[in-house]
C-alpha cells in the first residue's frame, strides 16, 4: 500500500477513539463461544453424559448455547461498529474524489464519475471485510488460547506454534498475492476497456478494414489476462497450504500427543474439548483471515490508490489583489508538451485599463489557450502574463472572471446562480443585471428568484445569459468571455457585450461571430503563424485572414461560388 | 432450441482448458471423498487412543493420510480450476471478439455495445467457469448429503434437527434478500445524487477553476452525504439482523446434536469419538446451502453460453476474392434497397457517380442519407439491388482490396490505434508517416496534433479533443485510406466555417481525384459538389447542380430544418 494512501486509513481507525474501546468489549463477547466451547464440551462429556449424569451435560450444553446467543447480540452490535467505522471512511473517501477533482480543474464525464463511485463502494466494502476478519481472528485466537490453557494447559504448545507457522506463512505469502491478485484487477480492466472500445467502433473497424489490426490488439490482451488469471491461481493454490499448517497440523499434533497427555491425566472428555476448540473456533477464524486479507486487502490497496491518485494535482491559486485591470503579454510562449509546437510563441500586447479587445482567429489555433493563460488557468513557458502588474497566476481569483463556451449553471435557485461570485447581492442589482441581459421573462416562468432550477430544463442559450449575467454582477475587473455568448443570437450578443463594455474594467471577447470584432476597440487576429493586432479597419487591411473572415461572415444568401475556393489560409 | 448449443459451446470450451479439467474432477472427487471419510475416522481414532486400543497408530496414521489428502486435494482444486476456467475464459473471449469483428458494424444492430462487452466479460468468465461450478457442486453436495447419511446412520433424530435447521436458514436468507433491495434502492438514489452533482460540476470545471470556488463547489456536491449515510446505516442494520439470526442457527444445531449426542453416550450407544464425529458432520452438511448455491451457478454459467452462442450465431458478411480492375472508381447503385426493423430506409434507389466526381447528398434526418452512405461503401449489404465500384459489385471484392478503395469519414469518428499517428494510419495495412501527414494536412488536422505534447505520437487518451478536432483526425484516416471512393457521412458537421472551408478546398483540390460521396447539412457544401442528391423518404426526389435545384423551396427547406442555429443565421436570406 502506498504512503498516501495510508492516513486515510488510520484517520478512519482513530476517528472516534471510544468506539474502538466498545468494538474491543463486544468483540470480547462475540468471542465468548470461542472461549467457552472446549469447557463446555468436555465438561459436559467428562462430568455429565460419560459419567451418567446427563443432566450435567445438558446444562453444559445449555451454557454453550448462552454463549452463542451472547455472541449472536454481540455480532450485532459489532457489525454496527464497525458500520459506524466504515461509513464514515466512505464519506472520507467520497470527499478526497469530489474535492481532487474539483480542484484538479480537468472535465470529466458521467462515465468516469461512475467508475469513481464504483471504487469507492469497493473500498468501502473492502474496509469493512477486513475490519471484521481480522478482529475476528484476534479475538478468537485470544480466547481459545484463555480457554484452553484454562482446560489444559499442556494443551497449548502443540496448538499455537502450528498456528503461528500458518499465521507467518500466510503473510509471507501476503506480497506475491497481493500483485498477483492486482495484476488480475488491471488485466480485468484493460480487456474491458478494449472491448468497449471494439464495441462501440465496430462501424469505424469494418470502414477501416482494422479487423485484423484489432483482433490481434485485443488478443494481446486477452491473453494477458488469461496470464494473470493462471498466476493468481497459482498463488491462492500456495494459499490453501498455510491454512492447512494452521488449521490441520494442531488437530494431527493434539492426536498424537494425546496418549501422553491421557497419561498426565487428562480424559477423553478434555481432549473432545481441545478438538473443539481448534476445529470449531480456530481454524474458521484462520480461514476467515486468510480469504479476507488475500482478497479485500488487496482490492482496499488498489482501489485506495486510485481514489487518492485520480484527480492529479489541484490548480493552484494567487492570493494578490492587481491594481487596476491593465493586460499585458511580454514575449509570451506556450506548448501543450516539452516535444509540441509551441501554440503561442513569442507574443506581446497590452491592453489597457477599460480597453475592449476581441481575439479572431479559426478554431484551435490557440484563442482558448490565450483565455486560459490570461485566466490563470495555464502558466506562460516564457514570458509573463501581467494583471495590473501581477504575474496572472497570483492572481486573486476573485479580480478576474472567465465565461468559458459551456456555460456553468447548477441545481439552485436562479438567486444562488447569479450571486455565485458576488454572495450577497442587493436584489436591485439582480433586477437590474436581468434586464440588462434579457433574462427578465425567465426569471418570471420562474416565479422569481428563489425557485429552484434544473439547467437541463434551460436552453443553452439561456444558460449562457445567466453565466453571463453573474459575471457581470461579479467584482472582477477583467472578463474573458471565451466564446460565451457562441449559442445567443446576435442580437442578445451585442445586448451582453455592450452591458460588458458599459461596466468598468477590461474587456476581453474570443470571438464567435466577426461582429465581436466590429465591437471592440482592438481586435488581435491569430492566425497560426503570427499574431496582428489594431483596430477593425487597419486588420482588413493587414490582415487577408481577417479580410476573408470578414466577408465571409458577412456573406448572405451565399449562392454556390460566393465563397472562395482558395482562400489565402496558412496551411493548418 | 440453442441449449443444445450453448452445452456444444460449453463442452468445446471446456475442451480448451485441457488436461487442467481432469485433474479438477480427479481432486474434487478425491478430495470430498477424503472429507466425508475424515470425521469418521477422527472420531476412531479418538476413540483408539482414549482407550489405548491396539491399533491407535494406524488410525492415527490413517487420519494424517486423509488430511494430507484433503489440503492436497484442495490446493490443487484451486489450481485446476483457476487455470482450466481462464483457459476456457481465454478461448470464448477470443471467440466473441474476433466473431464481433468479423461481422461487424452489423452485430450494433443485434446488440448495444454493452451487451457486447457483458458477452466478452462476465459472460465468458461464468461460461467458461461452468466445469469448475459442476465439479464443486458436485464436491459439496458429496460430503454434505454424505453427512446428513451418515448422521442418520449415527441417530435418525440427529439428521431430522439439521434438516429441520437448514430449512431455517434458507427462510431467514430470503428474507433478507427482499427487504435489501428494498433498503438499498434509498442508497443508490443518494448516490446517484451526489454523482449528477459532481457530474455538473465537472461539465463547469473551467468555471470554476477561473472563480476559485472549488471548496465551495464541493460542499454543495457532498450536501446529500449525510442522507446516504442515513441509508447505509439503514443497510448495515438490516445486515445486522439477518446476519446475526443466519449465524445463531448453524451452532445452536450444532448444540443441539451434542445433546441428543450426548444423551446417547450416557446410554452406551456412542462413543466419545462418534460425538466428534456428529459434530464435525453436523458443519459439513451445513454446508449443503452453498452446494445448492452452486447449482444456481451451473444455471447462470448455461444461460451466459447461450448468450454467447446468440451472438456467436449472427452471420459474418461473406466477402469475395476477385481484385478491382484498375478504374477511376465509379460508383453504381442499381435498385438499391435498405430496410431494418420493418422500416423501410432506401426503396428502389438508382444512382451513378462518375468517376472523379464529387455528388453530395442532401436531405433531411431520417431520409435515408447514411443508409444511402453504408452501402455505397458496403458497411451494409441492400436488401435488394446492386452496389458496383468500377463494374464489380461489392460483395464479389476480397475485404482488404475493398477497405483499400473505400475510405470513409463519420460524424463521429471512432479512434483506433495507441498514438494519433497510428489512429489515422489505421486499416488493413498501416499507412506511411509521410502520407498520414499528407492526408492530417488535407484534413486541417496536422497543426492542432503537432501542438500536442507529442505531436503524432500522442497516446489518443492523452489528448482531450473536442468534437471538431476529433472530426479532422477522423477525416485525415479516411482520406489517407481512400484509394478510390471517399465517403463522408456527415463528417464536417463540427468543423468551424473557416475549417469547414479548408477542408472542402482540399477535397476539391488535392483529393479531386478520387471519387467523393459527401452526406452534407451545410449549403456551401453542396455548392461545391459537381451533383447533389436530394434523397426523401427513402427515395432520390431530384438530382442535378446545386445551382438548379436551389429555385425549388423544397430544398431550400431541408437546410434550414438541417441545419444548427448559427448555420442557417449565416445561411438566410
Amino acid at each position: 500500500m502506498r504512503a498516501a494512501v495510508l492516513p486515510v486509513v488510520r484517520r478512519a481507525l482513530t476517528r472516534e477513539p471510544r468506539r474502538l474501546l466498545r468494538l474491543a468489549g463486544w468483540s470480547l463477547a462475540e468471542a465468548a463461544p470461542a472461549f467457552a466451547g472446549g469447557h463446555a464440551v468436555a465438561r459436559a462429556v467428562d462430568d455429565g453424559f460419560a459419567a451418567g449424569r446427563p443432566g450435567t451435560g445438558l446444562a453444559w450444553l445449555a451454557v454453550l448455547a448462552a454463549a452463542w446467543l451472547v455472541a449472536a447480540v454481540a455480532a450485532r452490535q459489532v457489525l454496527l461498529l464497525v458500520a459506524g467505522i466504515v461509513e464514515p471512511f466512505r464519506d472520507e473517501l467520497l470527499e478526497i474524489v469530489v474535492t481532487g477533482t474539483l480542484r484538479a480543474g480537468r472535465g470529466g464525464g458521467t462515465a468516469a464519475v461512475a467508475r469513481m463511485n464504483h471504487q469507492v463502494e469497493l473500498a468501502r466494502d473492502a474496509f469493512g471485510a477486513i475490519i471484521t476478519v481480522v478482529r475476528s481472528f484476534t479475538f478468537t485466537l485470544v480466547s481459545v488460547a484463555l480457554g484452553i490453557s484454562t482446560l489444559a494447559p499442556a494443551v497449548l504448545p502443540l496448538v499455537l506454534p502450528p498456528v503461528a507457522a500458518g499465521l507467518a506463512l500466510f503473510l509471507a505469502s501476503l506480497p506475491a498475492l497481493a500483485r498477483r491478485q492486482r495484476d488480475f484487477i488491471v488485466a480485468d480492466e484493460r480487456t474491458a476497456a478494449t472491448v468497449a472500445a471494439i464495441a462501440s467502433g465496430l462501424r469505424d473497424v469494418t470502414a477501416c478494414g482494422g479487423e485484423a489490426r484489432v483482433a490481434a490488439a485485443a488478443g494481446r490482451e486477452v491473453t494477458f489476462q488469461a496470464r494473470a488469471a493462471r498466476a493468481l491461481a497459482r498463488v491462492t493454490a500456495t494459499r490453501t497450504l498455510a491454512l492447512a499448517v494452521g488449521g490441520w497440523l494442531p488437530v494431527l499434533l493434539l492426536l498424537a500427543g494425546t496418549p501422553w497427555l491421557l497419561e498426565r491425566g487428562l480424559t477423553g472428555g478434555v481432549v473432545l474439548g481441545a478438538l473443539t476448540y481448534v476445529m470449531q473456533s480456530l481454524t474458521p477464524a484462520l480461514g476467515g483471515l486468510v480469504q479476507g486479507l488475500g482478497v479485500s486487502g488487496v482490492r482496499l490497496a488498489v482501489t485506495l490508490e486510485r481514489i487518492v491518485d485520480a484527480a492529479g494535482p489541484p490548480v493552484p491559486h494567487g492570493t494578490r489583489a492587481p491594481e487596476g485591470a491593465r493586460l499585458e503579454l511580454r514575449g509570451v510562449g506556450f506548448a501543450y508538451g516539452p516535444a509540441a509546437q509551441p501554440v503561442i510563441d513569442r507574443l506581446g500586447l497590452v491592453v489597457p485599463d477599460g480597453g475592449h479587445l476581441a481575439v479572431v482567429g479559426p478554431s484551435g489555433i490557440g484563442k482558448s489557450t490565450l483565455a486560459g493563460l490570461v485566466a490563470g488557468l495555464l502558466r506562460p513557458a516564457e514570458g509573463k502574463v501581467l494583471i495590473g502588474g501581477v504575474p496572472a497566476a497570483e492572481v486573486l481569483p476573485a479580480a478576474r472572471a472567465l465565461i468559458p463556451q459551456e456555460a456553468y449553471v447548477f441545481h439552485g435557485t436562479l438567486a444562488d446562480n447569479l450571486t455565485y461570485l458576488a454572495p450577497g447581492t442587493p436584489v436591485e442589482a439582480l433586477d437590474e443585471a436581468v434586464a440588462a441581459f434579457g433574462l427578465t421573462e425567465l426569471a418570471q416562468r420562474f416565479d422569481g428568484y428563489d425557485t429552484q432550477i434544473d439547467p437541463a430544463e434551460l436552453s443553452v442559450g439561456e444558460r449562457q445569459l445567466i453565466a453571463l449575467a453573474r459575471t457581470y454582477l461579479s467584482p472582477a475587473r477583467l472578463v474573458i468571455l471565451d466564446e460565451a455568448t457562441c449559442h445567443l443570437d446576435p442580437a442578445a450578443e451585442a445586448r451582453a457585450e455592450a452591458a460588458f463594455a458599459a461596466r468598468p474594467g477590461t474587456l476581453i471577447v474570443i470571438a464567435h461571430r466577426i461582429s465581436s470584432a466590429l465591437r471592440a476597440q482592438r481586435v488581435l487576429v491569430m492566425d497560426g503563424t503570427r499574431v496582428l493586432m489594431g483596430r477593425h479597419e487597419e486588420m482588413v487591411a493587414a490582415s487577408p485572414l481577417y479580410a476573408d473572415l470578414v466577408g465571409h461572415w458577412e456573406g448572405r444568401g451565399l449562392p454556390a461560388g460566393a465563397v472562395a475556393e482558395n482562400a489565402d489560409l496558412p496551411a493548418g | 432450441m440453442t441449449t443444445r448449443a450453448a452445452d456444444l459451446l460449453i463442452l468445446k470450451a471446456v475442451r480448451h482448458g485441457g488436461p487442467w479439467l481432469a485433474a479438477l474432477a480427479v481432486t474434487a472427487l478425491l478430495g470430498a471423498a477424503a472429507e466425508l471419510l475424515l470425521p469418521l475416522t477422527l472420531g476412531r481414532t479418538v476413540d483408539a487412543l482414549v482407550a489405548a486400543g491396539p491399533g491407535r497408530e494406524r488410525w492415527l496414521a490413517a487420519t494424517a493420510a486423509l488430511v494430507a489428502l484433503v489440503v492436497a486435494c484442495d490446493a490443487l482444486g484451486v489450481l485446476a480450476s483457476g487455470v482450466s476456467g481462464a483457459r476456457a475464459a481465454l478461448w470464448l473471449r477470443g471467440r466473441v471478439i474476433t466473431h464481433t469483428l468479423s461481422v461487424g458494424t452489423t452485430m450494433t444492430r443485434h446488440f448495444t455495445p454493452g451487451e457486447l462487452v457483458t458477452r466478452a466479460g462476465v459472460n465468458a468468465e461464468e461460461a467458461g467457469r461452468t466445469p469448475e461450478a459442476v465439479v464443486t457442486a458436485a464436491a459439496l453436495i458429496v460430503p454434505s448429503a454424505g453427512s446428513v447419511a451418515a448422521l442418520a446412520l449415527i441417530d435418525p433424530w440427529l439428521a431430522v434437527t439439521l434438516v429441520a435447521g437448514l430449512l431455517l436458514i434458507v427462510a431467514v436468507l430470503r428474507a433478507f434478500m427482499r427487504s435489501t433491495t428494498a433498503a438499498s434502492g434509498g442508497y443508490q438514489e443518494a448516490q446517484g445524487n451526489i454523482a449528477a452533482r459532481l457530474v455538473g460540476a465537472l461539465a463547469g470545471a473551467r468555471t470554476i477553476t477561473a472563480a476559485g470556488t472549488e471548496d465551495q463547489e464541493a460542499r454543495r456536491v457532498l450536501a446529500p452525504l449525510p442522507v446516504l449515510r442515513a441509508h447505509g446505516l439503514a443497510l448495515w442494520r438490516l445486515q445486522a439482523r439477518a446476519g446475526v439470526q443466519a449465524a445463531v442457527v448453524v451452532p445452536l444445531l450444532e448444540t443441539a446434536v451434542l445433546a441428543v449426542g450426548g444423551l446417547r453416550l450416557s446410554a452406551g450407544d456412542l462413543t466419545v469419538g462418534e460425538l466428534l464425529a456428529a459434530a464435525r458432520y453436523v458443519v459439513l452438511g451445513a454446508g449443503l446451502g452453498s452446494a445448492i448455491g452452486y447449482a444456481g451457478r451451473l444455471a447462470r454459467a448455461r444461460s451466459a453460453a447461450r448468450r454467447l452462442d446468440r451472438l456467436l450465431a449472427v452471420p459474418p458478411p461473406s466477402y469475395g476474392s476477385r481484385p478491382l480492375p484498375p478504374g477511376p472508381g465509379r460508383l453504381e447503385l442499381k435498385g438499391v434497397s435498405v430496410r431494418a426493423d420493418g422500416a423501410r430506409l432506401l426503396s428502389d434507389v438508382d444512382l451513378v457517380v462518375p468517376g472523379g466526381s464529387c455528388v453530395a447528398v442532401v436531405g433531411c434526418s431520417g431520409s435515408g442519407k447514411s443508409s444511402l452512405a453504408a452501402v455505397a461503401g458496403r458497411l451494409l449489404d441492400p436488401e435488394r439491388g446492386t452496389v458496383t465500384l468500377d463494374g464489380v459489385p461489392l460483395h464479389e471484392v476480397a475485404r482488404e482490396q475493398l477497405r483499400r478503395a473505400v475510405g470513409y469519414a463519420f460524424e463521429r469518428p471512432a479512434l483506433f490505434g495507441e498514438t494519433l499517428g497510428e489512429s489515422i494510419a489505421f486499416g488493413p495495412s498501416e499507412s506511411q508517416m509521410d502520407r498520414v501527414r499528407d492526408a492530417a494536412r488535407a484534413a486541417c488536422a496536422d497543426a492542432f496534433i503537432r501542438r500536442l505534447p507529442l505531436g503524432y505520437a500522442t497516446p489518443v487518451g492523452d489528448a482531450p479533443m473536442s468534437g471538431g478536432e476529433t472530426q479532422r483526425v477522423g477525416l485525415a484516416r479516411a482520406f489517407a485510406q481512400a484509394e478510390r471512393l471517399l465517403i463522408l457521412d456527415d463528417a464536417m458537421s463540427s468543423l468551424d466555417t473557416v475549417t469547414e472551408r479548408q477542408v472542402s478546398g482540399a477535397l476539391t483540390g488535392s483529393l479531386a481525384d478520387r471519387t467523393r460521396l459527401v452526406v452534407a447539412h451545410r449549403v456551401a457544401t453542396a455548392a461545391r459538389a459537381d451533383q447533389v442528391v436530394w434523397l426523401e423518404g427513402g427515395r432520390i426526389r431530384a438530382r442535378g447542380p446545386h445551382d438548379l435545384l436551389w429555385d425549388d423551396p423544397g430544398y431550400r427547406a431541408v437546410f434550414q430544418s438541417a441545419s444548427a442555429p448559427e448555420a442557417s443565421s449565416q445561411v438566410a436570406p
